[in-house]
């Protein structure tokens, strides 16, 4: 989920993309870069996001992933689920505390 | 993207996978550098950080594919690359279980077919023999009389049918060349008893029941397709069975066998079956002896145990009603299946563990090379590990090795077995196994399969595995040779070398035994002359030869022609002749000897013989005379006994002039004249050279007048080439009389001996391929031994040693394996001997000789194997061996 919503703000590659998520969760993630491949290969089966091969601003040749439309609304699916979750166990804690 | 376009297109998203990934690395490391490190530290952190990178792309990988498929199918490119790179271990390993696996499907094909496979009856379980049995003179298939078969019919409450069949041989002619058939004479309830509903027609019907209106016959398959080549019209059409018309009402289906040996008449397999309406005569005890076969169906919920009660019950009602005729008689209930392949038992399930044996003993050198190998492949497993296989992974791989390895073992195994099962038969004689052909079925392909899974599981794949685990650094560090896991391969293998020749050791001993037996069986003396002599039976017509003296003048006539045929010697006859399997016996009673009732009389067999008999046959006369002309022309109340007679019956007494009745023309006292003793003639083996001679006795022909009987021709040359002859001088006489059953009397005496020899040289073949077997396993071991240890003698020959002291070390393992493996298989053959013993001839099943002999010759096969790389150790360079690693 996360990758997806990294993907639609801006399209990267790999690298990058590891380099983003680490940034903006502050150091809090720090996801194993090995599992990005898998985890980008499988979205790419399921046509949820496309590669294609161009050239980065560092003139290194990278493979660029891009959202797809499926792939946005399977995000918005998968966000609008999460937040639901995180208002259920929130106001199961808030009730808790009470 | 649909799975298809998937499929196609993984190769370029596996490039493009592998060079995102490569990127990445560069890219990492780029910021390293960028950041201070040095290239080779920033290399080093980047790949840290990155993971496993082999297993990161593998499982970026997965993503597309099939996993369980894939690595499935790739293991087996991968095994057969490997069978590839190692023909010769592949070769012999194949072969060597396609060797188990093709003999145990055979045999088990054997087994099935006999002994497993429904009968062509319905609800066979529910068939039941039921025979006469005399507690004085046991026999437990004695054939039953028409009023006992009658009472047992009223007076049963367990049965829902009783039938009963009588074999004769008659003459069809018509429609070609007159033939001698073989027509069972069944009760018409005989096809619904059975179950079986005819192929063709309608059968049977009540209506064949009554006088007039039984002269239908129903054809077996076989019959009818020989003889009338499956005319489709057959039905409605008459044929002429000794010179009666027989309208065909039906042919029986392709499936249905049923052919019971014991109790037939004449010894062969029906042709054709009419309704036979017990004459009212025959309801009377006076008038009829024991002849017909009975098969009963059981009442639904009955059991053979319940039928054998109430017919014990109802035998000693009618044994107190009838004590005469019926004293000491009882009934004996015998399912049909047991009574059909009952004495093949014992030979078969031997045979099937033999030829586990055998599989065994193939499992392990399979095994064993397979361990040999494993050695060989440390390196190969450590590094996979190290790169990231899980355990899973390198057992799937093993076990797809090993399921190649037995599933082409299997594949040419089956194709063995169906080639070796139909040349067994093709080989094996006439009436040894009563099979037109063994069919590989569902359930044998099912035997096979499981055979080879079994094999290639627990002995391919178990002890790889069990040697695959071994600790990581140890191996990379160590040569792969010496590795610890290394001894305990070693120890494994050299428990294979160990089982291998126990379970050699056990079929050496068994063959042996068998041969043994075997020798001591065909030496025995059959009490005849059984060289050059011809032998057929000739079945005189009740319709052209209805009195004594027509068929005593056919006879005197066809032996007095065939007597002077050039190149013949002497033509005799015999109602039954030794090696015929059939005879006949009775009541005798003794004159000089105190009255005995009539059930409570000695039993003697009957035979009824020719001019001549006694001499043609070279069967030695001890007392007395033989026939003269006279009593050879007109009934003159004179019989000749055996030995065996005289030592039984009248011992301490001259056996001559003694008058003795002998209770075969009728059961009246009065319609038997006694006979007067004129001479007492050797004893000959009759039933078989195993089975001793009971009492007999022998009559003139004129006496009683049978009407079939077997003529036997010595000949000074081979006898069959007499056949033409002879049966032109019977066509002269009776251009519709056909001769039957020829054979000469040393093919009587070979089939008698068929089933002992067929064993022994089963059994022999299975024991030797184990000790082909097994002496490549212990070459193996003492091979691989010796590599392992050329380093070690290296140093010895340095040191002095000479080829003599090396060959001994060598030497010493070997025999110790082969000492170890004789004695556990010495115990192991003495217990397991004792299920021969059935089989055995006068050899006892514990017999020393033997078994001193087969372990004498295992422990010389293991040392002339042992020798080959101990030898090739003596031979080596002592500076080589030192830098072997």
């Amino acid at each position: 989920m996360m990758i997806l919503r990294t993907l639609k703000h801006q399209p990267l590659h790999g690298y990058a993309l590891a380099q983003y998520i680490k940034r903006t969760s502050n150091d809090l993630l720090r996801i194993e870069e090995g599992s990005l491949y898998p985890a980008l290969q499988r979205l790419l089966k399921e046509d949820l996001v496309k590669a294609e091969w161009s050239v980065s601003s560092t003139n290194r040749r990278v493979r660029i992933y891009r959202v797809t439309a499926k792939g946005a609304k399977h995000l918005e699916g998968e966000v609008s689920r999460f937040e639901r979750m995180f208002e259920g166990i929130m106001r199961v804690l808030a009730r808790g505390e009470s | 993207m649909s799975w298809l376009k998937q499929l196609f297109s993984r190769r370029r998203l596996y490039a493009d996978l592998a060079q995102e990934i490569r990127e990445h690395l560069e890219e990492k490391t780029e910021e390293l550098v960028k950041s201070g490190l040095s290239r080779k530290d920033a290399e080093s952190a980047a790949r840290r950080e990155l993971g496993n990178l082999t297993l990161t792309e593998e499982n970026a990988r997965d993503v597309w594919r099939w996993p369980t498929i894939e690595d499935f199918l790739s293991d087996i490119r991968y095994g057969l690359r490997m069978l590839r790179n190692n023909p010769g271990f592949a070769i012999v390993s194949i072969l060597t279980l396609a060797l188990g696996i093709g003999a145990n499907t055979a045999i088990f094909s054997v087994i099935d077919s006999i002994l497993l496979r429904p009968l062509p009856y319905a609800d066979s379980a529910n068939l039941v023999m039921v025979w006469e049995n005399n507690s004085r003179h046991p026999n437990p298939h004695n054939t039953v009389s028409p009023p006992d078969f009658l009472d047992w019919d009223k007076r049963n409450t367990v049965f829902s049918g009783m039938a009963a069949m009588v074999d004769q041989r008659a003459n069809l002619t018509g429609n070609g060349p007159p033939q001698e058939v073989v027509r069972q004479a069944v009760t018409a309830n005989f096809f619904s008893v059975l179950g079986v509903n005819p192929l063709l027609g309608a059968g049977f019907t009540a209506e064949n029941n009554q006088p007039g209106h039984d002269n239908v016959a129903i054809l077996s398959y076989g019959f009818w397709k020989e003889r009338f080549g499956s005319d489709s019209s057959i039905v409605g059409k008459t044929i002429v069975l000794n010179g009666h018309p027989l309208t065909v009402v039906g042919v029986a289906p392709e499936s249905f066998y049923w052919f019971i040996k014991d109790g037939s008449l004449t010894g062969a397999k029906p042709q054709m079956w009419s309704p036979w309406i017990i004459p009212e005569e025959y309801h009377d005890r006076k008038n009829v002896g024991r002849f017909m076969t009975v098969v009963a169906r059981l009442k639904p919920g009955a059991t053979v145990q319940q039928a054998q009660t109430q017919m014990n019950t109802i035998a000693a009602q009618i044994e107190q009603e009838y004590p005469d005729f019926n004293g000491y008689w009882g009934a004996n209930v015998v399912p049909v299946r047991m009574q059909i392949s009952g004495d093949l038992r014992p030979a078969l399930w031997i045979l099937f563990g033999a030829v586990g044996f055998v599989l065994l003993i193939a499992c392990a050198n399979v095994s064993s090379l397979l361990l040999a190998r494993a050695a060989a492949r440390e390196r190969e497993m450590a590094i996979r590990t190290a790169i990231g296989a899980s355990s899973w992974r390198i057992a799937c791989q093993l076990l797809a090795e090993s399921v190649l390895l037995a599933v082409a073992g299997g594949g040419i195994g089956v194709t063995l077995a169906i080639w070796g099962t139909n040349a067994l038969l093709a080989a094996s004689p006439r009436n040894l196994l009563d099979l037109r052909s063994v069919a590989i079925d569902m359930r044998i392909l099912a035997f096979a399969i499981g055979s080879t899974l079994v094999a290639g599981l627990l002995f391919g794949f178990l002890p790889s595995f069990i040697s695959a685990h071994l600790g990581l650094s140890e191996t990379l560090k160590e040569g792969g040779l010496r590795s610890s896991a290394g001894r305990r391969r070693g120890i494994l293998r050299s428990a294979f070398v160990v089982v291998q020749m126990c379970l050699a050791l056990v079929l050496l001993a068994g063959s042996g035994l068998l041969m043994r037996s075997f020798i001591r069986l065909v030496g025995v003396d059959p009490g005849f002359d059984s060289n050059h002599l011809l032998t057929f039976k000739v079945n005189l017509p009740f319709s052209k030869y209805g009195t004594d003296p027509k068929c005593l003048a056919f006879f005197q006539e066809l032996l007095s022609r065939l007597s002077h045929l050039p190149g013949v010697r002497s033509a005799t006859m015999n109602s039954f002749p030794p090696f015929s399997g059939l005879g006949a016996a009775t009541g005798v009673r003794i004159l000089s000897q105190p009255s005995l009732s009539r059930s409570d009389l000695p039993v003697a067999a009957v035979r009824v013989v020719g001019p001549d008999y006694f001499h043609a046959m070279g069967i030695p006369l001890r007392v007395g005379r033989t026939f003269n002309a006279q009593e050879l022309a007109e009934p003159r109340h004179v019989v000749i006994i055996n030995q065996a007679f005289a030592d039984k019956y009248l011992p301490d007494v001259n056996p001559l002039g003694q008058k003795v009745v002998i209770y075969m023309k009728s059961n009246t006292e009065s319609e038997n004249t006694p006979s007067e003793v004129i001479g007492v003639v050797s004893d000959v083996r009759h039933m078989g050279l195993e089975t001793p001679e009971s009492p007999t006795v022998y009559w003139p022909h004129p006496e009683l007048v049978y009407s079939a009987m077997t003529i036997l021709v010595r000949t000074a040359n081979d006898p069959l080439a007499l056949v033409t002859a002879a049966r032109n001088e019977l066509q002269q006489m009776d251009p519709e009389q056909p001769m039957a059953a020829i054979a000469t009397m040393d093919q009587l005496l070979g089939d008698s001996l068929s089933r002992s020899r067929f064993t022994m040289m089963l059994l022999a073949i299975f024991a030797g391929i184990a000790l082909l077997l097994a002496a490549v396993g212990i070459y193996g071991v003492i091979a691989y031994g010796v590599t392992q240890r050329i380093q070690e003698f290296g140093i010895r020959m340095a040191l002095g040693a000479g080829r003599r002291d090396i060959l001994r070390l060598v030497l010493r393992q070997g025999t110790r394996l082969a000492l170890l493996g004789v004695g556990l298989g010495a115990i192991s053959a003495l217990t397991l001997s004792k299920f021969l013993a059935t089989l055995l001839y006068e050899v006892s099943a514990t017999d020393p000789w033997t078994f001193a002999g087969t372990a004498l010759l295992l422990i010389f096969v293991s040392l002339a194997a042992s020798w080959i790389p101990a030898h090739r150790a003596t031979r080596v360079d002592p500076l080589v061996a030192l830098r072997y690693e």
